[in-house]
């Protein structure tokens, strides 16, 4: 190589560049030439000597601060000096995948992408819930202790209904791993919530819509299953892995993307959930029918729930868990046709049923009485 | 004495297909290394955009190092673990009073380090940024941003945010007129009240135009920026900056963008990043008589990355 090759040199003292050439003097260095006709050898096997290339120009620097340095473009040169400082073990690991990579093979590309999405789609939420696993229950009681107490001020919580639910549901086994505490909170809505670790809040409005101690039992049971599942905190494990994996990788590539990634979570997320409310049916009715109760009583419950929960706009009906109740209804009324009828019925709360009741002293007979 | 005016412009010369690898690479990198690498990616990436931006036909150069970043990274989780930490262990204990001091620990603490990540930020970007072997550098004085953030900070919560305007181009201000460029620096004109009107015609604008005019209020506002940057030179000569950003421009830059992105399912991401780049550094003119070649270095090498990683994991974007 004894051509001149065209470099531009900055001398780190002023910001005047300078048209250098540069040649191929020995092994182990280049001679420089400057325009004033100065020149002077640039080491290369020296450990101050630092080399980077990017697509099209290759930056060396020599020194203390301010170091010198030369910039070449000439191809050619470049790619016999990376020649080089591969063979003398001068190329680090990244400049090897990176120019890997810029040679431009289809299928490495295919492949990282289609690494990432399913570590996105799989590998993540699963070592998520390994992860939820390992960690003790007890987490989940002192998050949702924690979580209670926050939102305790803004409940309007009726102190003896409270009990008599409490009652209601220490009459059933729901829950073997954790004691579920009931909550009921005067409130119209025709709902109820679950926090980690066994707090459970029904409201009034759910209440006075059910018409059977078995509906309520169904309702229990469900949300006790949240809890027994651990379902806030796999949900909150996975939301959080997915979040830490998007902003770690592509977090601040792009604005439009992380906004687009970020919905897409959710909605991923939205859709767990869905999958969540589910077992928390089928689950549910199991206890049901290990309590001695019909697990028709579900049924009954998401029918109810249909009726009542008109109010989520047409919109949101896809993003939404409650719209898909029918298909919930479906699967429910598939399970309890195959657990069957419990043999000895359970006749214990009614009793307890009624102090919740609003309807009591006035009772009606329009509710079915027969479950079969 | 005055020279010749000359105009120069940005150029941006790097390639949408050259930075998908180089990010590629860095999610891999990321991904196997279970995100320790993130450092070692945003000083690669950080290098690619310096090194593909051009004034006068040279390239800028970016020194940061991953293992320099990695540091500060490790720095800054500690210390946010600790600001937020006290909060956490009061909630998980379900102690009123640890959750109090918690939560007055996280308040004091984040606004505490808000003007030492500015301060550290841009000591470290811009100590670590050179255009032709000459470094930048920040000699602003991290007491006086206090002075500012305190002072501003406290009249933005009297009137209720409307000082705002104020307090955002006041530290503009200070920060861009205590940067410099070897024996050169640079200055800012720019003044809240303007600003405050601007945002105020810009919001009623795009409330009245059903957000049309959102596209317009960006330029003004990235114009305001741009149009108010002076380069002061040792010899008294100046350069002026100049935008050529128009709300048609930002409009056709946002609309391709966003159907890049929905066309190649986010695959195209880093055209969209090659195309915004170049929209924006090459709107911005440099008008002057002064001479590009007469700075000398002045600045001397700083070691601290702590802050840059905070700015980043706080996301505090000091640099628009």
């Amino acid at each position: 190589m004894e051509r001149e090759i065209p470099a531009v040199f900055y001398d780190g003292v002023t910001s005047k560049p300078q048209e250098a050439t540069v040649r191929v003097s020995d092994l182990n260095s280049l001679e420089v030439v400057l325009p004033d006709g100065a020149r002077f050898q640039w080491p290369l096997e020296h450990k101050g000597m630092e080399w980077e290339r990017s697509s099209s120009m290759l930056r060396l620097s020599f020194g203390d601060h301010p170091r010198r340095v030369l910039l070449i473009r000439d191809e050619l040169f470049i790619k016999s000096f990376v020649l080089r400082m591969r063979y003398t073990g001068r190329q680090g690991g990244y400049d090897r995948i990176l120019s890997f990579a810029r040679s431009g093979p289809v299928i490495f590309f295919l492949g990282v992408v289609a690494l990432l999405v399913c570590a996105y789609l799989w590998i993540l939420p699963w070592a998520a819930e390994r992860l939820v696993l390992v960690v003790p229950s007890t987490l989940d009681e002192r998050i949702g202790e924690a979580a209670y107490q926050q939102m305790a001020f803004a409940l309007n919580e009726d102190r003896d209904k409270t009990i008599a639910l409490q009652a209601f549901g220490d009459a059933m086994d729901l829950s073997p791993s954790f004691e579920p505490r009931y909550h009921v909170v005067e409130d119209a809505q025709v709902n109820a919530f679950a926090l980690p670790g066994g707090h459970i809040v029904v409201f009034t409005g759910i209440l006075e819509k059910m018409s059977s101690a078995e509906e309520l039992a169904a309702l229990l049971a469900h949300e006790a299953t949240h809890v027994e599942k651990r379902h806030s905190t796999r949900m909150m494990a996975r939301s959080m892995a997915g979040y830490l994996f998007l902003s770690l990788l592509i977090g601040d590539v792009n604005a439009v993307v992380t906004l687009v990634a970020e919905n897409a979570n959710a909605l991923r997320n939205l859709d767990y959930g869905r999958g969540l409310e589910s077992e928390a049916d089928g689950v549910g009715q199991e206890m049901l029918f290990a309590n001695d109760l019909d697990p028709m009583a579900m049924v009954r419950l998401l029918e109810l729930l249909e009726r009542e929960a008109i109010d989520v706009p047409e919109v949101l009906a896809f993003l939404s868990s409650h719209p898909l109740t029918e298909d919930r209804i479906t699967a429910a009324r598939e399970r309890a046709g195959s657990l069957g009828v419990p043999q000895r019925p359970n006749d214990r709360l009614g009793v307890l049923f009624e102090q919740l009741h609003p309807t009591t002293d006035q009772p009606t007979d329009e509710m079915p009485s027969s479950d079969n | 004495m005055l020279g010749a005016s000359t105009t120069q412009r940005l150029a941006f010369k790097g390639k949408g297909g050259d930075l998908f690898v180089v990010l590629i690479v860095n999610m891999l990198l990321t991904f196997i290394t279970l995100g320790l690498y993130y450092p070692w990616a945003k000083a690669r990436k950080l290098s690619w955009y310096y090194e593909h931006t051009e004034l006068d036909g040279h390239p800028f150069h970016f020194h940061g190092t991953g293992s320099e970043m990695f540091r500060g990274f490790i720095k800054a989780i500690a210390l946010l673990l600790l600001i937020y930490g006290t909060y956490i262990v009061g909630v998980l204990m379900n102690e009123v009073t640890i959750v109090l001091v918690g939560i007055l620990v996280m308040f004091v603490g984040l606004l505490a380090f808000i003007p030492l990540v500015i301060h550290g930020s841009l000591r470290y970007r811009s100590s670590r940024s050179s255009w032709r072997g000459i470094h930048f550098g920040y000699r602003g004085q991290l007491r006086e941003l206090y002075r500012i953030c305190l002072r501003d900070g406290l009249l933005t919560l009297i009137t209720l945010g409307i000082y705002a305007s104020w307090f955002t181009i006041n530290v503009r201000r200070y920060t861009l007129s205590h940067m410099r460029y070897g024996s050169s620096s640079y200055a800012y004109k720019g003044d809240g009240t303007e600003y405050f009107l601007l945002n105020l015609k810009g919001y009623f604008l795009t409330l009245f135009t059903l957000g049309i005019y959102a596209f317009w209020w960006q330029r003004d506002l990235f114009n305001y920026y741009v149009n108010n940057l002076v380069w002061n030179f040792q010899d008294g000569r100046r350069i002026d900056f100049k935008s050529t950003a128009t709300g048609g421009g930002f409009f056709g830059l946002m609309v391709v963008n966003l159907l890049i992105i929905i066309f190649t399912l986010g695959i195209g991401f880093a055209w969209v990043e090659v195309r915004t780049m170049r929209y924006v550094l090459e709107n911005i003119r440099m008008e002057g008589d002064a001479d590009l070649n007469a700075v000398v270095q002045t600045e001397q090498e700083h070691k601290n990355a702590m802050a840059d990683d905070l700015g980043d994991l706080m996301d505090i974007g000091v640099f628009f």
